[in-house]
């Protein structure tokens, strides 16, 4: 191949994978500009001219100012993060200590423990709405953010322990023997070497579990009550009753409820893929 | 291999695990038991206490044509939630893997989907599928295939192939991620060579590549798996659980346990939705964990 | 080692005193309540504003869920301990189940039977005991739009060959006669009630909800027929399956859909510019039949046994019966109060209220009056009709073998 000629397959490959790209891309996202459009259309705009992907002719932010109000999304934007964040934490936290010990030591019912993790992730867990508020209401914790936030915690062990464990196992051992033969404790070893070594992918863990229990819907309905204490979800399901027939408020108020998770998003993306590395080169 | 594990005392992981079993065991091991020991008794025994109904439940589920639908539906899922995210997540990530400027944008863009809660992904597909001002039959009518342009909801015959479509969308951003993480330890070039190189690029990418993947792919696989037979949240989002035609396992149980009342019956659909899922699951983690005790 | 157990007791320490942190006083009432929409919102809301007016040292709070999640959830509101005060519920069976197993307190200490008529005592009451404080209620009729009638020269029916005749009309201009958004499969109950009342009388259609008739009874079948020729003609808007009630409401609002046999709460959901353009006429007789029936679904309020805070929450039963009460709540929502010392709120309830009095049969509603299993699978059957109507033969008999298995778990 001549350099000529090279440069310019280089160039028609730059090409092709910009015009693919964006092309993937732009399908990829209609819906979601769709929803972006129809948050700032007003009804009568949706009504006349039921093209969804035309741009709205005269922006409406006023959808987003009426959606908050009507539906008080204030509060429960903020109740949302006070359940999400240490659910979040606590996830993370509780579950590398079991993917630790899965990931390191030689004990009998190692396997076994971790079927048991993937198993409690295979159960339709629409199930365990009755059975969860059952035991919640008799330990007197439903209704409260604190039963809300163990129980989120407990409940997303399962995937966390089996995502971290398949993680960590990657990890040389060679990382662990010498602090061993050094005399450092197991804990030592699981706080100062392997933490630090699992933290990407610890914060691309955090990243998935954000978005998850941000989103959750069941869960909230089952274990809260009062309206002072309600996630987003709730706020927008009750919302969605409301104002089925405007769809651009509709619209809005998605919108609002989603601003969250995806700035959680954009703010860690640079860690979440590297995070969820496997590893390549095991050791 | 024997030097892998530290084994100071027996105890040790015990103590690791200590605190995740018992919440683990406390908020989600017992309240499946629980609710499983419910599918042997009658509709009511978890408000006003046990009535043992045998093996009534699971007689009367071989006998109903909806559960027979519902484990029809699921198996379309997870053709459908497997067979297609899998590979088009592999490509698409292999597409925005390289370096080139703004391949970070195009990621990040790709991956919004997943980041929104199913009733805003359900509300916007709602208005899509709309028969009469939806965006997909404006489309199709604009193109002349007006004869296409059917009831993507309230038809029998596209119900399910239009929630699968809604779960796929949803599902290849996730996929992607998986496999671009998979990606970050193989060479930029040979990806790109396999992507668009001329005759050999089949074998390079079944015996270089695809060996080098296989740990995203036992993750992406494993949850597309999971995902496609407790799907439960698009069909409840947009049908409202009362689209029969449409009824998977998880839709079923739930409208069994909740709409008709019928607790044990509900309970009977999990377990046998439980039981298929682990039989998926344990052939296929079996087979993993055997791979990575012989490495 | 020591560490990771010190670790997961702070853990638990923290949480145990989070939770803890979350507990409430004594001196309240927490109401549970499915009116998520707008308008019966904020009249209830004004109701419990002039309750905590009247008892300054009972703090109220409301808690709304969205009405189809709200049903999910009752039976985690009524056997929690500590179980919410007061909840929004339905008269008719579908309250008594629970009365029966000792799930409700019974309000007979704040009862007056001077209030209510005979018929609310008797659809509030189990075994003789008061479970139950009716507030609203309202009719189901053919609502339809004034503007697309006037337009098209066409009168209110009457009879059947009438409605007939107005659906030609309708479709003719291109206009869909029969809106439904049987997305809400209850949109469709409506229908089985009126029809099968219409054929074959009211004590015909109690046997049915009973459960003491087969599904493939020529009677009902014959009701079906009704409904299964509307279909074939085309007369029920298409695509039907694909809206929610509120949406094909719209559609009529609109003037796109000129029928739609639906409840009084149409007019919550109703633009204010196009409040005044809907009106509604009775049910057209069919084959001569003048005796025709209604359904007038009671809502109101009820008290789990295990309620926390009883004393408070009788209080509030006995204020929500009072003729202030109900006349505070029903006027802006234009509902007629089940307290019968409340005038009648406009000339439309008036005409709603002469339509219920002379009524042969009052029926709560399909999903009211049958077992939710039998109502939800049989609301599902007629969707599957309207839009199969060649198949009704075998959608009701396979109706009619859950219909075998319902009635016999129940007993």
């Amino acid at each position: 191949m001549t350099k000529v000629a090279s440069s310019r397959w280089r160039a028609f490959r730059a090409a092709a994978f910009y015009v693919t790209a964006t092309l993937l891309v732009a399908v990829w996202l209609l819906p979601l500009v769709i929803g972006v459009f129809t948050s700032l259309k007003s009804m009568d705009e949706i009504m006349a001219n039921p093209v969804m992907w035309k741009p709205p002719k005269a922006l409406r932010f006023e959808n987003f100012g009426e959606a908050w109000n009507r539906a008080g999304m204030g509060r429960y934007i903020v109740n949302t993060f006070i359940v999400t964040i240490p659910s979040v934490a606590g996830a993370l936290a509780v579950s590398s200590l079991a993917a630790f010990a899965l990931a390191f030591y030689r004990f009998r019912l190692n396997k076994a423990v971790l079927v048991l993790f993937v198993a409690g992730m295979l159960v339709p867990f629409q199930m365990l709405m009755i059975p969860v508020f059952r035991m919640s209401n008799g330990l007197g914790i439903d209704d409260s953010f604190g039963g809300l936030i163990l129980f989120h915690i407990s409940f997303q062990l399962g995937f966390c322990t089996f995502f971290l464990r398949n993680f960590m196992k990657q990890i040389p051992y060679s990382q662990i023997e010498a602090p061993r033969i050094d005399g450092a404790s197991d804990f030592t070893i699981y706080a100062r070497i392997i933490m630090p070594l699992a933290l990407p992918s610890i914060a691309a863990l955090a990243v998935l579990e954000f978005t998850w229990i941000w989103n959750d819907l069941l869960w909230s309905l089952v274990l809260l009550r009062s309206d002072a204490i309600k996630t987003v979800t709730l706020g927008l399901a009750n919302m969605q009753g409301e104002f089925i027939t405007t769809y651009n408020l509709t619209a809005a108020g998605s919108i609002l409820a989603a601003i969250a998770p995806v700035a959680v998003f954009l703010a860690f993306q640079r860690y979440f893929i590297e995070g969820l590395t496997m590893g390549a080169d095991k050791g | 291999m024997p030097a892998r594990r530290l084994k100071k005392s027996a105890l040790a992981p015990w103590a690791f695990l200590a605190l995740p079993l018992a919440m683990y065991v406390v908020w989600v091991i017992v309240p499946i038991f629980e609710s499983f020991a419910f599918a042997f008794t009658k509709r009511d025994s978890i408000i006003y206490g046990p009535v043992f109904h045998g093996l009534a439940n699971f007689r009367r589920l071989a006998g109903d044509g909806q559960f027979w639908l519902a484990i029809k539906n699921n198996l379309l899922w997870l053709v459908f939630f497997v067979g297609i995210p899998v590979p088009l997540g592999l490509l698409v990530a292999m597409l925005f893997n390289g370096g080139r400027p703004g391949s970070r944008l195009y990621k990040t863009l790709f991956y919004l989907p997943m980041t929104l809660s199913f009733t805003i992904i359900g509300t916007i597909w709602m208005w899509i599928y709309n028969p009469d001002f939806g965006a997909l039959n404006t489309f199709l009518r604009s193109i002349g295939l007006d004869a296409l342009a059917v009831q993507w909801l309230g038809d029998k015959r596209y119900m399910t192939g239009a929630l699968i479509a809604v779960g796929v969308w949803r599902q290849v951003p996730y996929v992607m991620i998986l496999y671009l993480a998979g990606l970050q330890g193989v060479p930029t070039e040979l990806v790109e060579a396999s992507l668009i190189d001329g005759a050999s690029w089949w074998q390079r990418f079944r015996k270089v590549i695809l060996p080098l993947l296989l740990p995203a792919t036992i993750v992406a696989v494993t949850i597309s798996v999971i995902d496609s037979l407790r799907s439960f949240d698009i069909v409840y989002v947009m049908t409202n659980t009362k689209a029969r035609a449409a009824e998977v396992l998880a839709s079923y149980m739930y409208s069994s346990a909740f709409q008709y009342a019928d607790f044990g019956y509900g309970s009977a659909i999990a377990v046998i939705q439980f039981l298929i899922t682990l039989v998926f699951i344990l052939v296929y983690v079996g087979d993993v964990l055997k791979k990575e005790s012989e490495r | 080692m020591k560490r990771v157990i010190a670790i997961a007791c702070a853990v638990l320490a923290a949480t145990t005193l989070f939770v803890a942190c979350g507990k409430k006083g004594s001196n309240e009432l927490v109401i549970q309540s499915y009116m998520s929409d707008e308008a019966p919102k904020q009249a209830f809301q004004a109701l419990v504003d002039d309750f905590m007016k009247k008892n300054p040292g009972i703090k109220v709070t409301v808690n709304t869920t969205a009405h189809e999640q709200y049903k999910t959830q009752l039976m985690n509101y009524l056997t929690a301990k500590e179980a919410p005060d007061v909840l929004t519920w339905f008269a008719g069976f579908r309250m008594q189940q629970y009365a029966a197993k000792g799930l409700l307190e019974p309000i007979d200490a704040v009862w007056k039977d001077a209030d209510f008529p005979a018929a609310f005592k008797t659809a509030s009451s189990y075994n003789g005991k008061v479970y139950f404080m009716p507030q609203s209620w309202y009719w189901w009729a053919v609502y339809y739009n004034k503007d697309v009638f006037a337009k098209l020269n066409l009168k209110t029916p009457n009879t059947w060959d009438e409605f007939l005749a107005v659906c030609a009309a309708l479709k003719n201009a291109g206009i869909e006669p029969i809106a439904i958004g049987a997305k809400d499969t209850w949109t469709a109950g409506g229908w089985f009630d009126y029809m099968n009342v219409a054929v074959n009388g009211g004590a015909f259609h109690q046997d049915v909800t009973a459960g003491k008739v087969a599904y493939t009874d020529p009677r009902i079948v014959k009701t079906f027929d009704y409904i299964a020729d509307l279909a074939k003609k085309g007369y029920i808007m298409k695509n039907a399956a694909s809206y929610s009630w509120q949406e094909a409401a719209t559609l009529m609002f609109d003037g796109k859909a000129g029928m739609y046999l639906m409840g009084q709460f149409i007019k919550d959901v109703a633009p204010a510019d196009k409040k005044d353009s809907i009106d509604w006429f009775k049910f057209p007789i069919v084959e001569g039949n003048a005796a025709y029936g209604v359904d007038t679904p009671f809502d109101g309020y009820l008290v789990p046994a295990k309620a926390k805070n009883k004393e408070n929450a009788l209080k509030f039963m006995a204020y929500l019966g009072t003729k202030e009460a109900q006349e505070l709540f029903c006027k802006p929502l234009g509902r007629l109060a089940a307290n019968q010392n409340v005038p009648v709120p406009n000339a439309d309830a008036q005409r709603g209220l002469d339509m219920m009095k002379g009524a042969a049969t009052a029926m709560q509603f399909y999903d009211r009056d049958a077992p939710e299993e039998m109502a939800a699978k049989g609301m599902n059957a007629i969707v599957e009709i309207m839009g199969a109507p060649d198949k009704a033969a075998e959608i009701l008999a396979a109706l009619d073998k859950e219909r075998e298995r319902i009635y016999a778990e129940l007993k």
